[in-house]
């Protein structure tokens, strides 16, 4: 047959008609591959690359002297990526003989279709480099770092310890975690879609970068004698906690904290005795808080500096006022006991503090009154929280100043019915006792970071919250408390020693449950350290002249020779850490 | 009959076999990674494709040398054993990607779809040739269709495409065939209605609409969805060959009915305009060599094998884009896949002969 016109036609038609249909396709493909590049490029490149995180090294917790009390060990963690692996056996049997696991398990990882399946973490870097020496396909040893603590206990419940993703869970490993954790790194490279690795493909590498090295005041050597200390009087007086806190007043720099029991560093998940518990993390909790900082209590006679301190500035007594103790005291409709229930007679006030007799203060607090207590709690720093670089203080409970009556003051004054931490204690009584400036007590002094760049931490320091000249008086009172008065069995001869005892009662009263405290300071008449030493319900005897003063004695005999003779020139450089 | 016997279509050959190295260079890209993995040979598909061409080449010269209308006169008895074969399928056949498709004789796989395509061609340019005054008459283009159907439906019922692209085929040849014009516009909107029902009716080609619709989030969109991810990464100029990242298993069949997007993805949008540039030149010598042809049944021939190329380029880049719901159809030379670059030779072999026999002034 011939072909037609209208065939010919036909044929353009549909040859222009497919055409055309071809060049909208290209005007797709324009649009797709111009106007809409960046966009698929990105998701496609977020499809193919995985970034590996690389760990950065955390930073080293120094004592001030560079002893090192928290630093990294390197370890491996050892995996198995299914699909690149090639000789399956020879890795089951490698693995199970060098790791030292049963068979049964590694085999059952190894056969296991995951992209990538964990067979043993935290293996020592000598066992990680044999793996690594087999050059096994489809096992992975990335090399990892655990904090590590070389003295276990020392100082556990201030140092903290950190959690699997290095990140820090109490202490001074929260409070710098921002300086201590550093950068991680990270490897980017590209996979297939099963998730496999592509060797060929470039691999961009970002390196970490390490932590800033954290230098503290913490003294190694005193706080070991004074955990050991703190542990002894523990078993001895068989109490629930012994607290210990070692200050230089004139800067607030701590040597020493602890709050035994403490707990091991390297393994802060082990509950101490093995009976069964009933809510883990509650147990968990109570381990790890530092009564120093993170509970409140009554602070009994030591209290009495305070009382002292206000009175005497504010004029509203003198050293040789005289009082009378029958015994008691009747304020308002109530009779509040002394601790001596036949009296102590006619004193005068230097006395009354000697006997901590609280009729005596009972007196200096209505006479000084209300307004004027709390202006100098407001100086000493007791109506708010010490500033401590450490994580969870509390603060402390005050009565509302218009809700304070007779009786009230009355208490207050001889150091009960409101509660502050330790720390608030020991920081007022170094403003006392330092010239009259209110320091924040603290850990840390200085930051390193890798480079050698050096941050060092400031605190607040307030000059003359109380006048010099009361300082001076309160020192001599407080050296005679202890070398005449009830602070006498801390007596050193060749020292001269300031301090105060106190005995609380815990809530609720008559429970017979006592605070057992001492605190006190040397050289008295220029304090370069200042100590409280808390004896939580000792069992027997719980009067804190006679429990907790000879505990203070025992450890400014073993460190002030240490702190003042020795080594004095540490005193001088303080701040600036050793290297 | 013209008995002046040319070269035939140097240029067509040229541009095939262009497109068949280009299709061996790129199935290499696109399949070496996952070949590896599956087979340890990187080289396992292009050997295959390679084995195809040379088998694609023997049938096509064989097929080109005698005169086409010897072939043509065999066109009843042809379609009826491509009739048989797919009815064989539905009770011998092998099953890929959950359709049945194959026919399996010894180790060797073959597609009767793709050998029903080449012969209807055939078939309708013997059959509208001879009833050439019938098709004048609506009754012709009736008879035409009716003829087809029972391919068509046989093909339809495991392959969507296929089918699709069958009727497209016929429609092509036969409206080219007819003088009339008005009863296409009518099977044009009848089929557009149709194919609405059909979606309907069939729920899980509704999920392939809502997978088109949703390409980026819908479950079913994935394969589209990497396809697009490794068309847009190519920009202008692409990232180079055998250095694509979506072949690494991210586009499934990246080198079937997939390898337009990595083609993209390595060549830019430089080398896609290319490869369409390519398809449109061999329409346009398809058009030449129809135009010449020294018959109807000839011209027609050709028109169908214009047709078959043009309409599976269309639809494997418009799912390649994204432009249509996803569908497998092969990217004619270039896709890897035997049976499918067999009969296209085979198809070409026969329009070289038309070439041959044509009048080569007119163009």
């Amino acid at each position: 047959m011939q072909i037609k016109i209208y065939h010919r036609r036909k044929m353009l038609i549909m040859a222009a008609f497919i055409v055309g249909i071809g060049l909208l396709l290209t005007g797709r493909l324009v649009y797709l591959m111009i106007f809409r590049s960046e966009y698929y490029q990105e998701q496609a490149s977020a499809l193919h690359e995985r970034e590996r995180s690389i760990k950065a090294a955390r930073g080293v917790i120094y004592d001030r002297n560079g002893i090192v009390l928290a630093d990294n060990q390197s370890v491996c963690t050892i995996s198995v990526i299914h699909n690149q692996i090639t000789d399956p056996e020879r890795v089951i049997s490698v693995l199970s003989d060098v790791l030292s696991l049963d068979e049964t398990p590694v085999r059952k990882r190894v056969e296991k279709v995951s992209s990538i399946e964990r067979i043993k973490a935290n293996v020592s870097k000598e066992l990680g480099d044999k793996i690594r020496s087999y050059q096994l396909k489809g096992v992975m040893v990335d090399e990892d770092y655990t904090r590590n603590y070389p003295y276990g206990t020392l100082a556990s419940k201030v140092l903290g310890f950190t959690g699997g993703d290095n990140q820090g869970i109490i202490g001074l490993e929260v409070k710098y975690d921002q300086w201590l954790k550093g950068i991680k790194g990270a490897i980017l490279t590209v996979t297939d879609a099963r998730g496999v690795e592509v060797g060929h493909a470039a691999e961009d590498r970002v390196e970490p970068v390490p932590g800033n090295d954290l230098y503290t005041s913490l003294d190694y050597t005193i706080q070991c004698y004074v955990q050991q200390t703190a542990q002894k009087i523990i078993e001895q007086k068989e109490a629930k906690s012994v607290s210990v806190l070692l200050m230089d007043p004139r800067n607030g720099e701590i040597l020493a904290m602890t709050n035994e029991p403490e707990f091991d560093l390297n393994s802060p998940y082990t509950l101490p005795g093995d009976g069964p518990i009933e809510n883990h993390q509650d147990a968990l909790n109570r381990m790890w808080r530092n009564g120093c900082l993170n509970d409140t209590y009554e602070p009994g006679s030591t209290f009495k500096i305070i009382t002292s301190t206000a009175a005497l500035e504010s004029g509203s007594v003198s050293l040789n006022d005289r009082f009378y103790c029958p015994g008691y005291k009747i304020v308002e409709d109530r009779r509040i006991r002394c601790h001596k229930i036949a009296g102590h007679g006619s004193e005068s006030f230097v006395e009354g503090l000697m006997n901590s007799c609280n009729p005596v203060f009972i007196e200096t607090g209505l006479r000084t009154g209300v307004e004027i207590m709390y202006q100098y709690f407001h100086k000493l720093g007791l109506m708010e929280k010490s500033g401590i670089d450490l994580p969870g203080e509390a603060g402390s409970i005050m009565h509302q100043i218009e809700d304070v009556g007779e009786v009230e003051l009355a208490t207050i004054s001889f150091g009960q019915s409101f509660q502050i931490t330790p720390i608030q204690m020991l920081r007022a009584v170094s403003t006392v006792i330092n010239g009259g400036n209110l320091v924040t007590p603290h850990l840390g002094v200085k930051l390193v970071s890798e480079t050698g760049q050096i941050k060092k931490l400031k605190y607040e320091y307030h000059q003359n919250a109380i006048g010099r000249d009361v300082s001076d008086k309160m020192k001599m009172l407080l050296e005679k408390v202890v070398a005449e008065g009830t602070g006498k069995k801390c007596y050193i001869e060749g020292y001269r020693i300031g301090g105060k005892t106190a005995t609380s009662q815990k809530l609720p009263r008559g429970s017979g449950k006592y605070i057992a405290s001492f605190i006190g300071f040397a050289p008295a008449d220029d304090p370069k350290i200042v100590g409280i030493v808390m004896i939580d319900e000792p069992v027997g005897a719980y009067y804190g002249g006679t429990v907790a003063a000879p505990v203070m004695r025992e450890i400014f005999e073993n460190v002030l020779p240490y702190y003042l003779g020795e080594q004095p020139e540490i005193i001088n450089e303080t701040g600036d850490g050793n290297e | 009959m013209n008995k002046k016997v040319n070269a035939g279509d140097p240029l067509m050959l040229l541009l095939v076999f262009g497109m068949i190295v280009f299709g061996l260079v790129m199935i290499y890209s696109a399949s070496s990674y996952t070949a590896g993995l599956q087979y340890g040979n990187a080289f396992y598909y292009v050997k295959r494709q390679i084995f195809t061409v040379i088998i694609g080449t023997v049938m096509m010269y064989m097929i080109s040398r005698p005169d086409y209308h010897r072939i043509l006169k065999y066109a009843w008895p042809l379609y009826g054993i491509a009739l048989l074969m797919l009815a064989a399928v539905f009770l011998i056949g092998t099953a890929s990607h959950g359709q049945k498709r194959w026919i399996y004789i010894g180790p060797v796989g073959f597609q009767p779809s793709e050998f029903t395509k080449f012969i209807l061609i055939i078939f309708l340019a013997a059959m509208c040739s001879a009833a050439e005054p019938l098709m004048k008459k609506r009754k012709g283009i009736i008879l035409m269709f009716l003829c087809v159907m029972p391919a068509a439906a046989m093909v339809m019922a495991t392959n969507l495409s296929t089918g699709v692209i069958i009727l497209g085929v016929s429609f092509i040849i036969i409206f080219t065939a007819s003088r009339k014009w008005a009863p296409f516009f009518a099977l044009t909107g009848m089929g557009i209605a149709m194919m609405g029902v059909f979606l309907k009716l069939a729920a899980y080609r509704l999920d392939r609409i809502e997978a088109w619709l949703n390409v980026e989030t819908h479950p079913k969109g994935y394969q589209t969805r990497q396809a697009l991810f490794a068309i847009g990464s190519g920009g202008l100029f692409g990232c180079g060959y055998g250095k694509s990242i979506q072949k690494l298993a991210y586009v499934p069949e990246a080198h079937n009915d997939m390898i337009f997007a990595i083609i993209c993805e390595e060549w830019g949008l430089f080398g896609a305009i290319i490869s369409i540039l390519l398809f449109i030149l061999l329409i346009w010598r398809c058009a030449v060599i129809a135009m010449a042809a020294p018959d109807l049944q000839g011209a027609l021939f050709v028109t169908g094998v214009m047709a078959h190329i043009g309409l599976q380029m269309m639809i494997n880049i418009a799912v390649v884009t994204n432009s249509i719901p996803n569908t497998g159809v092969p990217l004619p030379f270039i896709s890897y896949g035997g049976t499918s670059l067999v009969f296209l030779m085979c198809e070409i072999g026969i329009v070289q002969n038309v070439a041959r026999q044509g009048k080569g002034g007119i163009s």
